[in-house]
């Protein structure tokens, strides 16, 4: 595990109060493979600043506020949940990978949601990494048109018990992930509560608000689901064509 | 960071109303609107009222058909439909003004959000909430019934011991030397000049802030509603004597302690415990906001040289602290970005609008955080 890859949180000083389960690095020491950085508040995050991490090699990027409605310093939270949205500039980039990315508005007393949310993030995210890797393999291998379908069922049977089955994205096996996320933010980052795969990971506590990456990641799961099986088993033709 | 008790009652309880109406209607989350909006419930109820109200006390024609501030009042209560309902919401809601601008008040000051770049808003809240609470007192003169003459003696005398203006202030008041028929039109221009000045002190309340939130969502309004209606079914309000100037002899009366404690005060501690409890009391609210302990604040800082006056930084900035001014000659843009450092909290929003790096807080510069966030993500790879 040591190409294991890390997810880094930017969060406000004043949400989910994290700073004695951070040691002096920056490392969670409850949550393997989570580091963080508190700033001011969470209005403070750039977009450019997510950027700069996915570039930089992290598997995820964490965005964590107080609870919509309570920021200290009045709209905080609200800016940068518009900003990820694509509702206010500056927005993110269309290459950043939108399932990589999660909003969480936790208030102060809410660290072990945030633990919770973070684990399985953090497990989602290393998913998304071995798909990929995965993925690189069948491409570099040029499977046989027979060998494809078996590699994407064997896959699945790996997936870690932590994550729920609707997180796993079989679109990942496609030789090209990332142009796959280049969607437009707005219909990645819908924050509804219609996501039906989210209900288990956020309905625990106060609204569905409160956890939209995790519902970015559902309902994205959720469209693709109904294509996923068509994905798994179109790909192998056209790779094999090659 | 610390968390401070009253901070976690806040937050504990505002989760429950979370897991109950969910963050987007949290009625604790508007507390800074409710307020405002019951005031649009007290103009419109009070607008109703001052259709039918007659302010004159024309005691001396004691008769069947005498028209009267207690009468007219009587008669909007007795005999026009739902207008014993309008006088109670009037009432009530007047209760629930003070109710929610003391919660307001309570929670800005628990939750550490009224001092420093907030001052101006701790202040005007002061004046406001002494406005309103004056004007409350004013209504309970309109009445004309015992309590308001016992009301309008007790002020007069409070007034009067104010030394060299005091005995000018009562007759002011009275709009003369003595209750007449024209002291009850003063109250009314009073109730009503003082109400819709308000408006203006509203206006200093929220001139430093971006956006302020005035209006609680449609359904936090009409289940406020719904429970004004309530208390008005479950509490209407009773019938009560017209004041009678010849008698001197009335020394009890039903007291609204959201209104009247000052009364209640001058009642229990003589005039000079109204007059300590009083200044005292308004200069203690009005010291709170003293920066004793706070942490000093930074303000942002524009790097002129990267500014491209986009504008963003200052569209964002919650306490109206950034203005675009026309930028220097030989500038390639047309306007460039400055923060007034008085207004500005040093939180940041500023720093995340801004795309070129323009902008930065002293103590935690964007590229330093940038460098750190790198660093991490590399850390493991």
């Amino acid at each position: 595990m040591s190409d294991e890859k890390t997810v880094i949180t930017l969060i406000c000083e004043r949400a989910a109060d994290v700073h004695d389960i951070l040691n002096k690095e920056g490392q969670c020491t409850t949550v393997p493979g989570l580091k963080a950085i508190t700033l001011p508040c969470s209005g403070m995050i750039q977009p450019l600043m997510i950027e700069a991490a996915m570039k930089a090699g992290a598997s995820g990027v964490i965005v964590c506020g107080c609870q919509i409605g309570d920021c200290y310093y009045r709209e905080g939270n609200k800016m940068i949940r518009e900003r990820l949205l694509g509702e206010r500039p500056p927005g993110l980039k269309k290459t950043v990978d939108r399932r990589r990315v999660m909003a969480l508005w936790l208030s102060r007393l809410q660290k072990g949601r945030f633990e919770t949310e973070a684990k399985e993030f953090v497990a989602y995210c290393s998913q998304l990494d071995g798909d990929v890797k995965v993925a690189a393999k069948i491409e570099g291998a040029k499977a046989t048109p027979a060998a494809a379908p078996a590699a994407s069922g064997a896959k699945i049977d790996t997936a870690p018990a932590a994550v729920p089955a609707a997180k796993i994205d079989s679109k990942d096996e496609k030789p090209k992930p990332r142009e796959e996320a280049m969607t437009t933010p707005e219909a990645k980052f819908e924050p509804k509560e219609t996501a039906k795969g989210e209900a288990k990971a956020t309905g625990t506590d106060s609204g569905a608000q409160n956890a939209e990456g995790a519902a970015v990641k559902a309902e994205e799961s959720a469209e693709k689901k109904a294509d996923a099986k068509k994905a798994a088993a179109d790909d192998a033709t056209p790779q094999a064509k090659d | 960071m610390e968390t401070s008790v009253w901070t976690k009652v806040f937050l504990v309880t505002e989760d429950l109303f979370n897991k109950i109406a969910t963050s987007k209607y949290n009625p604790l989350y508007y507390h800074g609107a409710l307020p405002q909006f019951i005031m649009y419930v007290l103009f419109l109820s009070g607008l109703l009222l001052f259709a039918y109200y007659v302010p004159t006390i024309d005691n001396a024609y004691v008769s069947k058909n005498l028209v009267n501030a207690f009468t007219s009042v009587k008669y909007i209560t007795n005999d026009i439909p739902f207008g014993a309902v309008v006088r109670a919401v009037h009432r009530y809601a007047g209760d629930a003004m003070v109710v929610a601008i003391v919660l307001h008040m309570v929670r800005v000051w628990f939750t550490d959000r009224y001092r420093q770049y907030r001052w101006v808003q701790w202040e005007s809240g002061i004046v406001l909430l002494i406005m309103v609470l004056f004007i409350g007192q004013t209504g309970y003169y309109l009445i004309w019934d015992e309590r308001s003459l016992i009301l309008t003696r007790m002020t007069v005398s409070a007034l009067e011991t104010i030394p060299v203006i005091g005995v000018g202030l009562g007759h002011w008041f009275l709009n003369g030397r003595a209750i007449s028929n024209l002291t009850l039109s003063n109250f009314l221009f009073i109730h009503i000049g003082l109400s819709f000045t308000l408006l203006f002190g509203l206006w200093i309340h929220y001139v430093r802030m971006t956006r302020p939130v005035i209006t609680p969502p449609p359904v936090v309004n009409y289940v406020l509603m719904g429970l004004l209606l309530l208390v008005v079914y479950l509490f209407p309000i009773t019938a009560t004597k017209m004041a009678d100037l010849q008698s001197l002899t009335t020394n009890s009366m039903d007291i609204d302690l959201f209104f009247l404690f000052p009364y209640w005060v001058l009642s229990q501690t003589g005039m000079f415990g109204f007059w300590a409890f009083t200044i005292i009391g308004t200069l203690a609210v009005c010291l709170i906001p003293l920066p004793m302990g706070a942490k000093p604040i930074e303000a942002a800082e524009v790097v002129n040289t990267k500014c491209t006056g986009c504008t963003f930084c200052s569209r964002d900035c919650p306490y109206q602290a950034i203005e675009m001014v026309p930028a220097p000659a030989g500038s390639r843009f047309k306007l460039i970005a400055t923060v007034k450092s008085y207004r500005c909290s040093g939180c940041g929003v500023c720093v995340g609008a801004c795309a070129f790096d323009a902008i930065d807080l002293p103590n935690l510069l964007d590229t330093d955080v940038t460098e750190k966030i790198k660093q991490l993500s590399k850390a493991q790879s």
